[in-house]
């Protein structure tokens, strides 16, 4: 039997199928996202089914998850990315007990007890300062790819401080710093700073580890290792951290129907 | 008095100081050169720029060694009393009794800016769920984690009621750690009423004779409790002797920012001056070293003054700086702007007004502590500015909002609008972070902008 | 009769009334955004609205603010040169343990009298306090009692009502028959709400939960304890000074350890699984407590933060709460 979970998150779709029998995943797919959510969700459906040969019929169940679930009219039920998230994580690091999310618009933190469910939350996504927003702001002010930030911010000497809480002033702050002659690595050092210190008014003093890190943001270099500074303490990436949001609701579109059927 | 008064560099502070011993200058036992103090993580001293007189010197590494004089004391067996947001209330007090010594806690926002935000002490109030939306006073609660900034009090004595929520909230989260906390109450201090008798404040606010009452009744509470820390009685004449001292601090900064404020050639850079005002609220814990710093300070001053010698030009905008800022390194702006300070309301006038000698002494320091501006309204706090803008002659004022302090969301209007009504001169108003490096263009711009409008305004 | 509008629950509405006045305790909408203050950084939401609201408040013969938190300290400041309507700050301590504070509090009381007097009221004899006090305790007797049987939405209405509106309606309005059993059963902690935010009780309710302490300030916890029924008819004054001053525990007070005490109990009593914190932007008296909340109650907090906007935050508040009761079922 096959399940799907769909991720209509804020910057991209995500979907991913799995086999029930043993939980393992036979395709996914990514789009960008866009004003017609349900219509694009629908449509990279579509393509990952036709790239893999799986016919629509097989499909047992879909859930969608994310910022723009409730548009996906292919899905059965939605349930919310915080729960998918922790689901995916612990399907695919088991002893995870903290997961950090940071996404293009928002970022979470949740805290799982053994068995992978949320004890706990908490959500920055009233300030784009957090997110990996923030990171593409730099990468545009600085001319240069998102991938590149990660070598820039390993070479800094001496990360800038940003003060501002908000994305938009704190693109100000970015001119400024680069016209006082600050290097830029250290620019991007001190962006990626700022944003792990907003993980660290969620976190608290300690995190309880495993601290496993997903997103999108997760998969951008020199990410983790600031998250580690900030925190003091190992932070893991999440094999595939952009997927996690699908592949949790794919695995609870399994669990409902299991439940369903007994 | 120094040969050609200027603001310095630390690195050519480094040959003046050469300079200044081979010479034979004198130099208390904390002296020393100014670069010594980065090596201890005081990142931010690379980039201010410094008075070059000897009294300056002297300030800045009084200023400086706060900390070894703290741990001397833990050492030597004494109290240690940490006294915090009266702003100047509670030392005049704890400083009568031989084995105590009195600090504000409160001065740990500062370190976040002279340690370059090194010393993590953010990262940690983060942690405690006190984030960026809070004052950078929430520096503290990081000092007081790591322990590496200053020893833990004996004691600690706070203020609270007519307070900043946002230091009121840090101070319970501290509580909340586990550090016992002495909570004393300063009520809203308003103007009395028809029925009521009348008090006159140091410093010209009025209030009812029954909030001064009260206050007098909780630093009895205080005294008492300080007594029992101590092992000492703290009678009349011990504490009328120790308001004198604290006195003798106060006419010093009295006089001192009336010749820095008045005279034609500012003669003291604005950063000295308000490390100077500083000093009034615990005297950097050591009472006696403060008076003979500031006396120093004050003769150069007086020298200075008296050869018609300053700092910057003669032409130099009259700016009146409200409220303190987290990053010294604004008060330099202001003067590259070609702006100077006359006038200063950095929250603790209460600090500098001569408490009264003719009271019984709980009495005067009652109502010292009543005449608090940030006890009464917004309104109480305009006109005393006002009255500093005309004694003064300051020809615009900026008011410097602390980002986060819940006081600054509001009261910055209703200064502005009084000030504006009374004497229709340009109010600016800027947000001042602990490290204010990436905004420097933008604060820049403001502070030229402010000192360009004012100038352009004497032509008229 | 005029009409004395206030938002502060340690402002008691039976001394107002006792002077022959209308006691009506303001519930506040979100602020309009033609509102001058609705661009100001750093100005709490409910403040902002507080200021609104009695700014085009036509009906109002005054206004009683309180000093618990310096928002509203500030606050009174701009009402004091921006509006005409009479205007009175109680000055409440944030101290509470000591003989000078409870009486600064009664003191504060008659100052108030004096101010009410000079509107028109009448400073009541102790049988007059006595009878309304006796009136606005039976009401809010009722209120408690029905708790079980309403909604936490007809609950808050019912609270909400009672400040507005007095005693006289309370009783009648009480509906609920059948006790609420169902949902995931939660607290919700923080200040003062907003009209607007009542619509979160149903979102809860429609999301599994359900709501059985609502410890905010404009809910339960922001009611007096029941009087001492024969030390009221000695002592009106100081019976109701000790109902309110020593009954309602807030995060303001200094220190806030009776809050944690009185949460202990309730959440514990009432068998609560989670809590939803409520608070405000720029509001750091209750922002602070959060974290502390969290490693007391060893309980899941969801935090709910606003800007006073509702409409616009719906989607990340629905997104929270549908996430929140998922992970608690």
């Amino acid at each position: 039997m096959i399940c799907a979970g769909i991720d209509a998150g804020s910057r991209a779709i995500k979907t991913i199928l799995i086999d029930t029998e043993n939980m393992q995943v036979i395709a996914k797919g990514l789009a960008d996202q866009g004003v017609e959510q349900d219509r694009l969700a629908s449509e990279l459906f579509k393509r990952v089914l036709k790239k893999n040969g799986i016919n629509k019929k097989d499909v047992a169940a879909i859930v969608a998850t994310g910022y723009g679930r409730s548009a996906v009219s292919i899905a059965d039920t939605t349930i919310t990315e915080i729960t998918c998230h922790a689901v995916g994580v612990h399907h695919l690091v088991p002893e995870a007990m903290t997961v950090i999310d940071i996404g293009g618009q928002d970022s979470k933190l949740l805290r799982l007890d053994t068995a992978g469910r949320v004890r706990d939350f908490a959500m920055n996504d009233r300030c784009a300062a957090g997110t990996g927003r923030f990171l593409e702001v730099v990468a545009e002010r600085l001319g240069v790819e998102l991938e590149s930030l990660g070598r820039m911010a390993a070479n800094s000497q001496d990360p800038a401080a940003i003060s501002s809480m908000c994305v938009v002033f704190a693109e100000t702050e970015i001119t400024g710093l680069l016209v006082s002659g600050t290097a830029s690595e250290d620019i991007v050092a001190g962006v990626q700073a700022s944003i792990a210190a907003r993980i660290i008014s969620m976190a608290g003093r300690n995190a309880e580890t495993p601290i496993i890190f997903t997103g999108g943001v997760a998969m951008v270099s020199g990410m983790a290792d600031a998250m580690q500074t900030a925190l003091g303490q190992t932070v893991s990436i999440c094999p595939d951290p952009q997927m996690t949001g699908a592949l949790g609701a794919a695995i609870l579109a399994s669990k409902q129907l299991k439940k369903a059927s007994t | 008095m120094s040969d050609i008064p200027k603001r310095i560099t630390l690195q050519e502070w480094d040959l003046r100081y050469e300079q200044l011993e081979k010479a034979g200058t004198y130099e208390p036992d904390y002296g020393g050169p100014l670069s010594r103090h980065v090596e201890d993580g005081d990142q931010r001293l690379l980039k201010l720029r410094y008075d070059n007189s000897a009294a300056a010197l002297r300030l800045w590494n009084f200023l400086l060694t706060e900390e070894d004089r703290l741990h001397q004391a833990r050492a030597a067996g004494r109290k240690i009393v940490g006294t915090m947001k009266d702003l100047g209330t509670v030392p005049v007090m704890a400083y009568c009794f031989e084995n105590i010594v009195a600090f504000y806690p409160d001065g740990a926002w500062w370190i976040p800016c002279v340690m370059e935000l090194g010393a993590g002490l953010l990262e940690i109030a983060d942690s405690l769920g006190i984030d960026e939306s809070f004052c950078p006073v929430r520096a503290m609660l990081g000092a007081f984690v790591t322990g590496a900034h200053f020893p833990i009090p004996d004691m600690l004595v706070c203020s609270v009621g007519a307070t900043c929520d946002d230091f009121s909230a840090i101070a319970q989260r501290l509580n909340g750690l586990g550090h016992p906390i002495f909570w004393w109450e300063i009520p809203h201090r308003r103007r009395p009423e028809p029925d009521e008798t009348a008090v006159n404040l140091p410093g010209g606010f009025s209030a009812p004779k029954c909030q001064v009452e009260f206050v007098k009744s909780q630093l009895e509470r205080i005294k008492t409790t300080l007594e029992g820390l101590a092992g000492e009685k703290l009678d009349e004449r011990k504490l009328s002797a120790g308001i004198k001292k604290a006195n003798q601090v106060r006419r010093y900064l009295t006089e001192l920012r009336h010749l820095a404020f008045t005279a034609e050639r500012c003669p003291l850079p604005a950063l000295e001056m308000l490390i100077a005002e500083m000093l009034a609220i615990h005297f950097c814990s050591d009472r006696q070293e403060t008076i003979n710093v500031l006396k120093e300070l004050l003769d150069e001053v007086t020298s200075r003054v008296r050869a018609g010698k300053g700092i910057l030009d003669a032409d130099a905008a009259r700016i009146f700086w409200v409220n303190p800022v987290a990053d010294l390194q604004v008060m330099n702006l202001l003067e590259d702007c070609g702006g100077r300070i006359c006038g200063t309301e950095y929250l603790f006038t209460h600090a500098l007004d001569i408490i009264p000698e003719d009271l019984p002494p709980l009495e005067a320091l009652a109502q010292m502590a009543l005449a608090d501006p940030m006890a009464g309204s917004s309104i109480d706090r305009a006109e005393r500015i006002c009255g500093d803008i005309r004694l003064f002659g300051a020809e615009a004022v900026l008011i410097s909002r602390i980002p986060g302090a819940s006081h600054c969301a509001l009261e910055g209007l209703v200064i502005s609008e009084i000030v504006r009504d009374k004497f229709d001169i340009p109010v600016l108003e800027i947000e001042v972070p602990p490290v204010t490096d990436s905004m420097r263009p933008t604060v820049h711009t403001r502070l030229e902008a402010l000192v360009e409008t004012v100038k352009a305004r004497r032509q008229k | 009769m005029k009409t004395i509008i206030y938002t502060c629950p340690y402002v008691p509405a039976e001394w107002i009334a006792a002077h022959g006045l209308r006691a009506s305790r303001l519930l506040l909408d979100h602020v309009d955004s033609a509102s001058m203050f609705i661009r100001t950084e750093g100005v709490c939401p409910f403040v902002r609205s507080f200021i609104s609201e009695v700014m085009k408040n036509k009906g109002a013969g005054g206004v009683v603010a309180t000093t618990v938190c310096d928002q509203m300290r500030r606050a009174f400041d701009v009402l004091v040169r921006k509006s005409n309507l009479p205007a009175f700050l109680m000055n409440v301590p944030n101290t509470w343990q000591s003989l000078a504070a409870q009486k600064l509090y009664i003191d504060e009381l008659k100052r108030l009298s004096r101010f009410l007097s000079r509107l028109g009221g009448k400073s009541p004899s102790n049988n007059t306090l006595a009878k309304i006090m006796l009136e606005y305790d039976a009401a809010r007797g009722s209120i408690l009692t029905a708790r079980e049987y309403l909604s936490a939405r007809q609950y808050a209405e019912a609270i909400a009502a009672f400040g507005r509106n007095g005693p006289d309606q309370t009783i009648n309005r009480i509906t609920g028959t059948e006790p609420q059993t169902d949902g995931v059963r939660l607290a919700m902690i923080g200040g003062p709400l907003m009209k607007q935010d009542f619509d979160l009780f149903d979102l809860i309710e429609q999301s599994g939960g359900r709501i059985v302490l609502d410890a905010t300030e404009t809910g339960e916890r922001g009611l007096c304890v029941p009087f001492d029924h024969r030390r009221l008819r000695d002592e009106p004054l100081m019976e109701l000074a000790d109902a309110y001053f020593g009954g309602i525990r807030d995060a303001s007070r200094r220190p806030n350890s009776e809050l944690y005490k009185w949460l202990q109990r309730e959440l514990a009593s009432r068998d609560v699984q989670g809590i939803i914190f409520r608070r405000y932007l720029w509001c750091d008296i209750w922002h602070a407590e959060l974290r502390r909340l969290k490693d007391f109650s060893n309980l899941p907090v969801l935090d709910i933060d606003t800007a006073g906007d509702n409409d616009i935050e719906q989607q990340r508040t629905v997104n929270r709460i549908r996430a929140f009761l998922e992970m608690l079922q």
